[in-house]
């Protein structure tokens, strides 16, 4: 039995000075993990999530202890409106004028009070460079998942997002309408559109789209930027004969921005403070950019990202879209309650016919 | 004296410690998602409050959720689908489980341990890692596929895709639910005395006969039990559609997870889940009233 | 010992073959050098190597490993207890008390715990509240089982043990237990196998820094579920398999030495 307590020691000693950071997996690089904790003297714990959904669902049943958390857009709305965020001691950012400007005052935020730009991902079509060119397909449009004389010739080698917010903000903006768009007639148009179109896909897949792609099982994917790029870097490492790449439709599309918030329940506001200031030095930005091919809205950060990301191509663009691209994405606002149990209806129809 | 001090006090000890610790940690969950399913949504998530905090929120308790439930036969209809792909699962677990169950029970007595061993060891390692084998096995690019759509292609058939379908569905439910059949029924058989089967034999029953009278009607409780430990979770599982269906595998579990990881709309989630536990009850009770019906009767 | 009939030899070889199926891949894909689990490209070790430097991922395992040992001990006792008063006392409430955490969904056991620990007990959230939590899943499973393992069991026997003298204790520890103890061993395999592989309710009741394997793996579902956690669940089977078999060596010798 010995052995058991000694698992139990261990499992449960902790260092005095201790950070929790609540974020996504991979979502900081393991080298900026070890410099912080060398600068601080300090230990940086990560509990991950796979969902901003999950994360909410944890804190709304009222877990405690993160001190900081890396949600998008509209779950930090979610989380600022529910009264859950500590307001930000801006004389402790130095490094605040880092920012692009246009990655500040987000709706969600105004003034930035609360959270601070992490980096973000655009929702977009990723491809099989090879086999869509073989078919004679363009590569910017939504209509490659929406229109069946396309799906046709791609019958059983498209998925799309299990996203109910994501996959009708898609179909939104293919019709013409604002991805945040919550008028019940305008869902029902989407959610026809959605159930021609359905026959044709393979799945509603939101966690191993990045390996069909790359193992060539899937040729169009609606999916992340981020996951694109990495679909992308692992069919180049393991030799495929053809390529991945990603655009963003021209019809526009869904951008996450994600901040680094901290939560009230938190217990190291000053050194969370610290991790934030650190994150925003150029370099240590620049690193998650260079490591998962996320959007970067650190100017400082530019210089030290790698050289790749400015070849000018479609991929390229959709990690840093240009000022025309940007103007057509679109943040996702987080819906009342009652529009949720509409579009939860809607989609239950959509995922059942 | 119907009963000695001794026997109160083990009844006592036996019955106590499990009752208990289920009234302390399963009671008041169970009774906080009663709870929730009269609540309101909050509106950012969680649970809207009960009482009025004068800020012109929606508060107090409602019928509204098992309204929503009732005002679309949707809901009902994924109901069904469930309960029909748990019934194929349960069914296809049974028979492939039988035959091993009986293997190990026949088994001599020092290869038994081993052989229990052997039926749960796959499932030491990781659910999802599992999973993913299986999308390995039934990719387009592998050997199943490849012998499967030349069998459709000899017959002038279109190619099918394995992966992503009902099928790849139900071989996921299958293979992750075997052990709780196969197990119920291995400590079931395995108490079986051969000496009922000799004299059945004597008796002139022949093999068939033998079975069906004597094993498979002593092994009914093993058959039940097992049948419910694959039945409910089936039900209740969201995983393996989400990563091996396609674009119509949606069951009463996914819904249910949608509801606290999707649309945040935790009381409809609360009341689809007591809608669906009360199924199960009434399924389980009315199992075990004709059970006993059966064995009266006999 | 009557054999069985050699087709149904064959089809319980068959069903073996169906549930090693996917092992083996798991197994050979945990040696596999590319980073997806999707093809087989060559030989490589380097997945252990990634494993035995990833402090995480171990961390997380012994968390696992822990959970699920004191968690299905605890579950098999009180699951056990639970099959034997279902079947002896007939309670009326105590059947219901057991099968409905079985049947609630998984999502609702685990959110409901959660508001129980944090909002009725102030329980702060760590390595006990899981516990806890699993304990609670597992006991149906085990009592479900050992009941099943209890029908039809010819109560004479126990009512000779009694005539003859024996206490209570004395009849359970001779008779009692020995007649259920495979139905004992089983459920302590399957609570184990449950708690091992639990995310939803381990989600949601693990405080905060505390990981287990199934929270590791999922996060990384959205990147990539790599070899590395082929590997890690190569090494816990082989742990698993060592860890029986000699646990069934001690309880040999441990018999002959009290016998």
């Amino acid at each position: 039995m010995r052995w058991l307590l000694l698992i139990f020691y261990v499992g449960s000693s902790y260092a005095t000075d201790t950070l929790y950071l609540y974020n996504w997996n991979n979502y900081i690089s393991n080298a900026t993990v070890a410099r912080f904790e060398a600068r601080c003297g300090c230990k940086l714990v990560r509990d991950y999530y796979a969902d901003n959904e999950e994360m909410l669902a944890k804190l709304a049943a009222g877990a405690s202890g993160y001190d900081l958390i890396v949600p998008t857009g509209n779950a930090v709305e979610a989380l600022l409106r529910s009264n859950q965020l500590r307001p930000l001691d801006k004389t402790k950012l130095n490094n605040l004028g880092n920012l692009k400007p246009e990655f500040l005052n987000a709706f969600f935020d105004p003034g930035n009070r609360y959270s601070v730009p992490y980096a973000y991902t655009v929702t977009l079509l990723g491809y099989n460079v090879e086999k869509l060119r073989a078919l004679n397909l363009p590569t910017d449009t939504w209509a490659l998942i929406f229109e069946p004389r396309y799906l046709e010739k791609l019958k059983g080698r498209v998925t799309v997002l299990d996203s109910q917010r994501e996959l009708m903000a898609a179909a939104l903006r293919y019709l013409g309408y604002s991805a945040n768009d919550a008028d019940e007639t305008k869902w029902q148009q989407a959610r026809d559109l959605i159930l021609r179109a359905k026959p044709y896909w393979a799945a509603f897949n939101a966690s191993s789209y990045i390996k069909e792609l790359t193992v060539g099982n899937i040729w169009l994917a609606h999916g992340y930027s981020s996951d694109m790029f990495q679909a992308r870097a692992d069919a180049e490492k393991a030799g495929r004969p053809f390529h991945i790449g990603y655009s963003i439709p021209r019809e526009g599309a869904v951008l996450a921005l994600d901040s680094m918030v901290l939560h009230k329940t938190g217990r190291q506001p000053e050194l969370a403070l610290r991790f934030i200031d650190f994150m925003l030095e150029g370099p240590n930005s620049a690193e998650l950019t260079n490591l998962i091919g996320s959007g970067n809205p650190n100017q400082a950060a530019m210089r030290y990202i790698d050289a790749r990301f400015f070849q000018t191509n479609a991929d390229n663009r959709a990690v840093f879209p240009d000022a025309s691209a940007m103007r057509r994405l679109e943040m996702l606002r987080d819906l009342d309650r009652k529009q949720r149990r509409v579009l939860n209806r809607i989609w239950t129809e959509i995922k059942l016919r | 004296m119907s009963e000695t001090k001794d026997n109160r006090l083990a009844r006592w000890a036996i019955t106590a410690p499990p009752t208990l610790f289920l009234l302390a940690f399963f009671l008041v969950p169970a009774l906080i998602v009663v709870l929730a399913s009269f609540q309101y949504p909050g509106e950012f998530g969680g649970l809207a409050p009960l009482f009025d905090h004068g800020d012109g929120r929606e508060h107090g308790l409602t019928l509204e959720n098992y309204r929503f439930f009732a005002s679309d036969f949707l809901f009902t209809e994924i109901f069904l689908r469930s309960f029909a792909v748990a019934t194929a699962s349960t069914l296809i677990c049974l028979v492939m489980a039988y035959p091993v169950a009986w293997l190990i029970a026949r088994s001599p007595k020092r290869h038994r341990d081993l052989l229990v061993l052997l039926v749960i060891l796959p499932f030491a390692s990781n659910f999802l890692i599992r999973v993913y084998a299986w999308m390995i096995i039934l990719g387009p690019q592998a050997a199943l596929a490849r012998m499967f759509n030349g069998v459709l292609g000899a017959f002038g058939l279109e190619p099918v895709s394995l992966l992503f379908s009902p099928f790849a569905v139900l071989v996921g439910m299958v293979y992750v639910h075997l052990p709780f059949m196969i197990l119920p029924l291995y400590t079931n058989l395995e108490k079986h005395d051969p000496v009922l089967l000799d004299a059945a034999q004597d008796l002139g029953a022949n093999a068939w006969q033998r079975f069906w009278r004597v094993t498979w009607s002593l092994s009914l409780p093993g058959v039940f039990s097992g049948s419910a430990l694959v039945f409910i979770p089936v039900l209740g599982m969201f995983a393996i559609p989400d990563i091996l269906g396609g674009t119509r595998d949606m069951l009463i579990g996914n819904l249910i997870k949608d509801q606290f990881l999707g649309v945040r709309d935790w009381p409809f989630g609360a009341t689809l889940s007591i809608v669906l536990t009360l199924c199960v009850l009434a399924l389980a009770g009315f199992a075990a009233w004709a059970g006993k019906a059966r064995r009266g009767g006999a | 010992m009557r054999k069985l009939p050699l087709w149904l030899q064959l089809a319980a070889a068959a069903t073996f073959a169906f549930l090693y199926l996917p092992l083996v891949v798991v197994v050979a894909y945990s040696f596999n050098d590319s980073r997806l689990n999707a093809e087989w490209v060559g030989f490589t070790l380097d997945w252990y190597r990634v494993l035995f430097a990833d402090e995480e991922m171990l961390l997380a395992a012994r968390n696992s490993l822990f959970i699920a040992l004191v968690s299905s001990l605890c579950a098999t006792l009180l699951g056990t207890l639970a099959g034997l008063a279902i079947h002896r006392y007939r309670p009326r409430w105590l059947p219901l008390l057991v099968i409905t955490p079985v049947a609630m969904p998984e999502i609702l056991l685990g959110v409901s715990l959660l508001v129980f620990f944090i909002q009725v007990l102030h329980l702060t959230l760590g390595l006990l509240s899981v516990v806890l939590a699993h304990i609670t899943f597992s006991i149906g499973f085990v009592a479900i089982i050992v009941r099943a393992r209890l029908a039809g069991m010819d109560e004479s026997i126990f009512e000779a043990a009694r005539d003859l003298g024996a206490s209570p204790w004395a009849t359970f520890r001779l008779v009692t237990f020995p007649l259920i103890l495979p139905a004992v061993v089983a459920g302590f395999l399957m609570s184990f196998t449950l708690s091992i592989d639990d995310f939803v309710i381990t989600f949601f009741t693990a405080g905060v820094g505390v990981s287990t394997l199934p929270l590791q793996i999922y996060s990384m579902i959205k990147i990539a579920v790599t070899p590395e956690v082929n590997a890690v669940s190569t090494l816990l089977m082989l742990l698993t398999l060592v860890l029986v078999i000699v646990a069934s060596r001690l309880d040999k010798s441990f018999m002959k030495g009290g016998a």
